[in-house]
């Protein structure tokens, strides 16, 4: 491998994988490379873990809200809609809106729906049990989050669908199989706002327990969110929601397939659940890469950084970072201690960590206790993106199992 | 080493108590309760650890 080949912004590259090769050169040689690109200034790439705890900690010197998290660079009319998604907000701004939230996350309110999550773990697997082979990624892994964000947010049953659908066509704007144009993306965006406005309006008439009641009836500085603020709220729940859990649960089951030494631990003892989902989490994080922007000129890592340049943490790298993870490139699934960075860390640590880690160990334990014999039927099909590490299609076998409810 | 936490900051996350149990625990209630305030010197990696790591930065130290 050359460093000269390094190029992060190519999605080709990431269509066969995280390139390991070239996070561990940047680890190694220079930790806060600068990757240059052909529509935008270039940016630092943060590759290991001190330098990204040591960012997202800092929201004063490296801005969310400055240049959103993403790395191309928007324009200012963009930039007003991007910053209304809580992801593009600093303190104190974020932290009002956080405490709103938070609320609908914590472990205790998470543990309450865990025996819901369970239940529909069970149901999820029942309806691939007979048949000896699936289509993972559609058939189980998009299904769990689905069904829980929804039965979070309060999206009736007979509209998960359309939820569902119009947060993929939000989030697979890279990759061309999905055909999504500029126009279709907008579109989305407005059919998302369009269906939280809907549903919005219902709950400040008759509201639930549900987390849109909590936010269309909650108040942040004394006043309630307006239409763009919920809005807003709305799409990120739904997508980070959605798209995140279904990666990490077909990360999941490919890396078990691959291990087989591995997945032999956890069939013969179950309390290394929790453990080995810590392990995919490490290994394989939904989040690629986020961005911030630096407000001052500064140092990081020793190297010299101006005020107005774009800093992107790439969570791959930070999560194999040797200094922090013996024998980083193993998959290990009694790895202790594992503090991966796949959540992030400081003010935008993800909301949804805790319901992650449920859902995650609920379904997977079903998957593996019940269909322990899952082979790949066809290749694995990787999402064409630098941002999330998706699995599009990924087709399994398996010896047909009976259903249990 | 004293420590302070800020609970308008703590979301209950429980990363302090993953770095450091002897330390501090997050009850059934979602309430962290620090159950040494002035750890002993053998502590003190662990407690500057789940400083660190707080998601939230509820966590101080004083000398």
């Amino acid at each position: 491998m050359l460093p000269g080949d390094i190029n992060l912004n190519d999605l080709f590259v990431f269509d066969d994988g995280i390139p390991h090769d070239w996070f561990r050169w940047m680890r190694a040689n220079d930790p806060l490379r600068w990757q240059p690109e052909t529509e935008g200034a270039g940016y630092w790439c943060v590759s290991r873990y001190d330098d990204a705890v040591a960012v997202s900690r800092d929201n004063v010197l490296f801005s969310s809200s400055a240049g959103g998290t993403n790395i191309f660079e928007a324009g200012d009319e963009q930039l007003v809609m991007l910053r209304a998604l809580m992801l593009n907000m600093d303190p104190p701004g974020h932290s009002k809106y956080r405490r709103l939230v938070n609320k609908g996350f914590t472990p205790a309110r998470v543990a309450n729906l865990r025996s819901g999550i369970v239940e529909m773990s069970r149901e999820i697997v029942d309806s691939i049990a007979e048949r000896g082979e699936c289509e993972f990624v559609d058939d189980v892994a998009s299904q769990l989050p689905m069904m829980s964000i929804c039965d979070m947010l309060g999206v009736p049953v007979e509209d998960r669908r359309h939820v569902y659908d119009l947060s993929n066509t939000l989030i697979g704007f890279d990759d061309p199989e999905f055909q999504v144009s500029d126009d279709d993306r907008m579109g989305a965006s407005l059919g998302m706002f369009e269906y939280a406005q809907k549903l919005g309006d219902e709950r400040r008439a008759n509201p639930g327990d549900d987390l849109v009641s909590v936010l269309v009836n909650g108040e942040v500085d004394g006043e309630k969110l307006d239409d763009l603020e919920f809005n807003s709220f709305f799409l990120l729940i739904a997508l980070a929601g959605n798209e995140t859990t279904r990666t990490v649960t077909s990360q999941a089951m490919r890396l078990l397939i691959e291990h087989p030494d591995q997945r032999a631990l956890l069939v013969d003892d179950p309390s290394l659940l929790a453990g080995a989902v810590e392990e995919v989490l490490r290994y394989n994080p939904a989040v690629i890469h986020f961005r911030r922007t630096a407000t001052a000129d500064t140092e990081l890592g020793g190297q010299a950084i101006n005020k107005g340049e774009k800093v992107v943490i790439w969570y791959p790298s930070i999560n194999r970072d040797e200094s922090m993870f013996d024998d980083p490139d193993a998959f290990d699934i009694r790895r202790s201690p594992n503090e991966h960075l796949a959540f992030g860390v400081g003010e935008h640590f993800c909301l949804g960590a805790n319901l992650a880690r449920v859902q995650l160990n609920a379904i997977l334990g079903e998957l593996v206790s019940r269909l322990p014999d899952m082979e790949f039927a066809g290749p694995v099909r990787r999402l064409h993106s630098n941002f999330i590490d998706g699995i599009k299609e990924m087709r399994l076998s398996f010896t047909p199992q009976g259903k249990v409810t | 080493m004293k420590i302070k936490v800020d609970y308008d900051l703590c979301e209950a996350n429980a990363i302090c108590m993953r770095e450091s149990p002897k330390v501090f625990e997050v009850d059934d209630d979602d309430n962290l309760q620090v159950l040494v305030e002035e750890p002993g010197e053998e502590l003190h990696a662990s407690v500057r650890e789940a400083v660190r790591l707080c998601p939230r930065q509820a966590l101080k130290l004083e000398d």
